[in-house]
């Protein structure tokens, strides 16, 4: 009953691929029509599924320093999310050659004619921001490859010194996922707009990526049940999952009017530089959008319990949170980085390309390890999970 | 005349569910259960699940409108300034306070009806069925359904610890 091991199915690595080469593509036709629009895309791709995989890792170490049992059964599933992050720094040190492209700061001769620019300039240099960016992700990768390894050690051996070694490598991941993503965030995507500065802005993106990061759990979930897999899962197991959407939506909901608030009321011209296009511009209905379709639907759906565990809500709202998450990065990216509002082949093909290739990376780590732990020691608490 | 009620004594809540299922199965007219914690299967065997839940909403769309016409009246109609050249109406710092009275109001609304409600009051003396029930043990209560004799079988087959007649 619980040896079952996940074996993606062949036309599934198939339509991947085929993912994967509309992707590529994309990329190329990119390159040829407009270089700094395909890198800005590069850049919230990269970001977007970066993020998602950061949210199946914090919610993995969540698990282990709550001590929650009723996870134990599907808890292979953030940690596959979080096998994206290797396949993400590579994607990320590709960045690399397209810096000036997307951000302001990196153009060679910007510190001649901008002040301000020319003032950041010891923090917001090309070799200083490719050195914060191994940093981060030799902290990410080094932390989550401990979990990994004990993980996979406790289904070899039951003793519960593994366990333990697990629990305290999720209270360092928490403190590093948590600390070190904000500045991610900041380094890569509040950069663009670099005049501009907000102290949320870190602590509102590791928020997101954990929201996000449930909504792909429950997808996960959702997709290997319909492949006959976690037969084990039940109502209450939903119940839960459906919480975590309902509290990340009030949060994000929370953060996302502080960091308007503050800069609405004060109305100075550096801060509302950045809230001035998306606002009042052209980005206006994405503005608005992005605010339906991550707080506004999720909230009011999720808000009774009984409609919250139905698995088509949480299909529904997940599936649509994760549109929600792309135009949540377009609108922090494509201002700043590119400029007009364009929507056409080259994003819809890179994102299929990108999500080809997570789903491609994500299946293949889910297959590599038994999909429900063994020796787990809130195994049998999960698997009678009742609320 | 008054007539008795049934009442069994629970040490342990699995018991107690074993024998509210029998008795649901067998369509017997429960009363109430009494205990020292909530239950959500005693509560959804009993089909008393709360609808305490949808009056919070209730309150709290009718706490953001009211607040909403309130803050209207005030800055917009009857008294308006303009701070710091924002346009006369403006939403944004409305939502902070709308947000605030909306949970104040929810909240204290919610504790009153529920008190309302169960009747109960501060002072009210407490009248439990049994001291025990604020300790560890569940009472259910039945009326004398037409075959009290069959229920009483029943209650002591699924593990009753004690099952007796008394007026409530």
């Amino acid at each position: 009953m619980m040896e079952t091991n996940y074996t993606p199915k062949k036309n599934m690595t198939l339509l991947f691929a085929v993912l994967v080469l509309i992707g590529i593509i994309a990329i190329i036709v990119g390159f040829m029509s407009d270089t700094q629009r395909t890198w800005a895309n590069i850049l919230l791709n990269n970001y977007y599924f970066i993020t998602i995989a950061m949210g199946g890792l914090l919610f993995y170490s969540i698990q282990y320093i709550t001590n929650s049992g009723w996870s134990a059964l599907f808890q292979r599933v953030p940690q596959a999310l979080g096998g994206f992050l290797p396949v993400g720094a590579v994607l990320m040190l590709l960045m690399y050659f397209g810096l000036p492209q997307v951000y302001e700061w990196a153009q060679p001769d910007i510190t001649e004619t901008d002040k301000l620019i020319a003032h950041k300039q010891p923090f917001l240099n090309v070799p200083f921001f490719m050195i914060r960016l191994v940093l981060y992700f030799a902290l990410f990768l080094g932390v989550g490859y401990m979990l990994r390894k004990y993980a996979l050690l406790q289904d070899q051996n039951n003793d519960i010194k593994y366990h333990e070694k697990s629990r305290y490598f999720a209270q360092v991941y928490i403190f590093i996922g948590a600390i070190f993503f904000s500045f991610a965030s900041k380094d890569w995507i509040m950069t663009i707009d670099s005049h501009w500065y907000s102290t949320l802005f870190g602590f509102r993106n590791m928020i997101i990526s954990m929201y996000y990061g449930s909504a792909a759990i429950i997808l996960m979930i959702l997709f290997l049940r319909s492949q006959g897999y976690f037969k084990q899962i039940n109502d209450a197991h939903f119940h839960d999952l459906g919480r975590y959407l309902f509290r990340f939506s009030i949060v994000w909901g929370y953060l996302w009017f502080m960091q308007f608030l503050i800069l609405w009321y004060a109305n100075i011209p550096e801060l509302t530089v950045y809230y001035e296009p998306r606002f009042l511009g052209e980005w206006q209905p994405v503005f608005y959008g992005e605010l339906f379709i991550n707080f506004v639907i999720p909230f009011i759906v999720m808000m009774s319990d009984e409609v919250g565990k139905k698995p088509k809500v949480l299909l529904t709202i997940s599936s649509l949170l994760l549109v929600g998450l792309w135009l949540n990065i377009y609108l922090q990216i494509m201002p700043g980085a590119y400029g007009p509002m364009k929507f056409g082949f080259i994003e819809v093909g890179m994102w299929l390309g990108y999500a080809g290739l997570f789903l491609g990376v994500v299946f293949m780590a889910l297959g590599k390890a038994a999909l429900v732990p063994k020796n787990h020691p809130y195994l049998e608490e999960s698997l009678h999970h009742h609320i | 005349m008054a007539q008795k009620n049934i009442v069994a004594k629970f040490k342990d809540e699995g018991k107690l569910l074993k024998a509210l299922t029998r008795l649901k199965e067998n369509k017997v007219n429960l009363i109430d259960v009494y205990g020292p914690f909530a239950n959500h299967d005693i509560l959804k065997l009993l089909t008393r699940e709360s609808r305490l839940p949808y009056m919070s909403v209730i309150f709290g769309l009718a706490a953001i409108v009211l607040t909403f016409g309130f803050l209207y009246y005030t800055s917009v109609i009857d008294y308006p300034i303009s701070y710091g050249g924002k346009p006369i109406f403006s939403f944004p710092p409305m939502v902070v306070v709308i947000f605030f009275i909306c949970i104040l109001v929810t909240t204290i609304m919610t504790v009153l009806t529920f008190h309302a409600r169960a009747k109960i009051f501060p002072g009210k003396p407490s009248s439990p069925i049994d001291p025990s029930v604020t300790d560890d043990t569940f009472f259910l209560v039945l009326d004398q359904n037409y075959n009290p004799e069959e229920i009483k079988g029943w209650l002591q087959e699924d593990g009753a610890d004690e099952v007796t007649e008394k007026e409530i």
